[in-house]
């Protein structure tokens, strides 16, 4: 008979082991991650050629595009239930034309990125995971390395440069259609004028909540490729590994989207 | 040529290399054969740089490839062609525009020369009129060729073949082996890594028997074949009992991938 120790070590052991290896890989990832970003920025120069250049605006077409029908709906629906909600409680102070500036700081400095971010991570970040990584298990990754042609040039820089530019360009167009969402709801159910809720809106908005949501974006669309990418390039095991690494691509972004947004809006606000 | 000394190498806990010691002489063709998991492809990986040993030196034309981790392998590369097993060519691009990708990336000659080489190495594995095609367009074979037809562009010194007639049918292996053995009359020096008996007796000057992670046997075909080892007989005869046992492991996996992919740019 095992004492009751020996049992608890043992159970220890299966819990400890497991959490152990986890943050091991969780190191690994993270460390491999800042390294593959920074020898990223170093090749920047490259992107100039014109194969490259030609590549990243390929990219750029294929993810504004890809993402174009889902950003819509969700930012339209996104800023009429802004709308809505803030109507709800500001009709009974009398204070329906707040709901323009409500739904326009929202949308611009919070909503916009954030929910960008997420449309992206799970369209294109997991996109972007699952293709390096089936060109990984595939022996496609290490082809290019035979022929000398460095993958951070050839895959990791297009597609770090074109999310990073496609990120603010379908944040703005989140926020416009989220706006106009707000706009639907403010004018057919509260009585806002389309006028009055426009003029409301630009009012309250400041140069520094465009700045903040622009700031955001970019670093959301760093982050998203970056995970992307990394996860992309670690992939090992066949079809399962390619499975793990589009989905830990998301969960890891997700995770940094919030931590990132909360710590970009603390640093502004305070 | 190609010189690998006592090199070990673990992956995930294992020992997959054991103190291999190999030597490929200049222009020759070398079998490496072998159950699945006692390193072949790893040994491959070693000659070409993509995996640094634990322990030992891999002398490749005349350079410690094992020390040149990131400066100098890019050179050493470009003198070595690789066929990998499923070809791994890229699938957004033409089978042309795959077997043009070294010389365009790497700017090594006009595109009206690429194009010219790109023709000439596509007719040389009979895959003319097909450069247009993309790799999911064509068969198994076919793409096995044209992964070597890239493999030949940049006119490489050493070529290096991992299993390239596994999942083929008869007629196509044939042709693949004709390839091999044409190259073989250029002189480039090849190393093959396969399962296949008959492909490896009809296009080997030497065929070197890989278990445990090291060579148990070493010879030309004639001595292969009549060798009175229980381990060579085994394998060559395909008999389930014997000194090479009867389950073999699965993939190696690295315990930090991260640090297998230190040369990405």
């Amino acid at each position: 008979m095992k004492s009751t120790v020996e049992q608890l070590g043992a159970i220890m052991a299966r819990i400890v082991g497991p959490v152990l290896s986890l943050l091991r890989r969780s190191a690994d990832s993270t460390g491999f991650g800042l390294v593959l970003l920074a020898r990223t920025a170093l090749n920047f120069p490259y992107l100039l050629t014109r194969r490259r250049t030609r590549d990243t605006l390929d990219l750029c077409y294929n993810y504004c595009v890809g993402s174009f029908l889902v950003t819509s709906v969700v930012a339209l629906f996104t800023g009429m239930i802004l709308a809505l909600n803030g109507g709800n409680s500001l009709e009974e102070l009398g204070q329906e034309s707040l709901i323009g500036p409500i739904v326009a700081v929202s949308m611009i400095r919070e909503m916009g990125p954030f929910m960008t971010a997420l449309i992206l991570t799970a369209s294109l970040g997991s996109g972007i995971a699952a293709e390096i990584g089936t060109m990984k298990v595939s022996e496609e990754i290490d082809a290019l390395r035979v022929m000398s042609i460095p993958p951070i040039r050839f895959l990791v820089l297009p597609r770090m440069v074109a999310l990073t530019l496609v990120t603010p360009v379908m944040t703005i167009f989140a926020a416009f259609i989220g706006i106009l969402g707000g706009s639907l709801v403010a004018n057919s159910q509260f009585d806002v004028g389309w006028l009055s809720f426009r003029n409301d809106a630009l009012e309250t908005l400041d140069i520094v909540d465009v700045f903040t949501g622009m700031l955001k974006s970019v670093v959301f669309g760093i982050t998203i490729a970056t995970v992307g990418c990394t996860q992309g390039l670690l992939t090992r095991g066949g079809a399962t590994g390619v499975g793990q690494a589009a989905r830990r691509s998301v969960v890891v972004t997700f995770l940094l989207v919030i931590i990132l947004g909360y710590y970009l809006s603390w640093s502004f606000l305070t | 040529m190609i010189r690998l000394e006592n090199v070990h190498k673990t992956l995930g806990g294992r020992a997959i290399l054991n103190g291999l010691t190999l030597e490929v002489k200049n222009g020759e063709t070398l079998v490496i054969l072998g159950r699945s998991g006692t390193g072949k492809s790893v040994t491959l990986r070693h000659i070409v740089g993509l995996m640094i040993p634990d322990e030992g030196r891999v002398e490749v034309l005349g350079q410690e490839i094992s020390s040149h981790r990131q400066a100098s392998l890019p050179k050493i590369r470009s003198r070595i062609g690789y066929l990998f097993q499923d070809g791994a060519l890229l699938n957004w691009l033409s089978i042309a525009d795959n077997v043009g990708l070294p010389l365009r990336e790497r700017n090594l000659m006009p595109e009206k020369e690429i194009q010219e080489r790109v023709e000439e190495v596509l007719s040389e594995v009979e895959l003319d009129g097909h450069g247009d095609k993309l790799p999911s367009e064509i068969s198994g074979g076919m793409r096995k060729r044209a992964g070597l037809a890239r493999a030949l562009v940049c006119r490489p010194e050493i070529l290096l073949h991992d299993e390239p007639t596994s999942g083929l049918d008869p007629i196509s292996s044939s042709i693949i082996n004709g390839l091999i053995q044409k190259l073989h009359e250029t002189g480039i020096t090849q190393v093959m890594v396969t399962h296949d008996m008959s492909s490896a007796f009809q296009v080997a000057d030497r065929i070197a028997l890989l278990h445990s992670g090291k060579v148990i046997a070493l010879g030309n075909a004639d001595e292969i074949q009549k060798s009175k080892d229980p381990a060579v007989q085994q394998f060559i005869q395909g008999l389930v009992e014997g000194p090479l046992g009867r389950e073999t492991s699965g993939e190696f996996e690295p315990e930090h991938p991260a640090k297998e992919e230190s040369d990405l740019s």
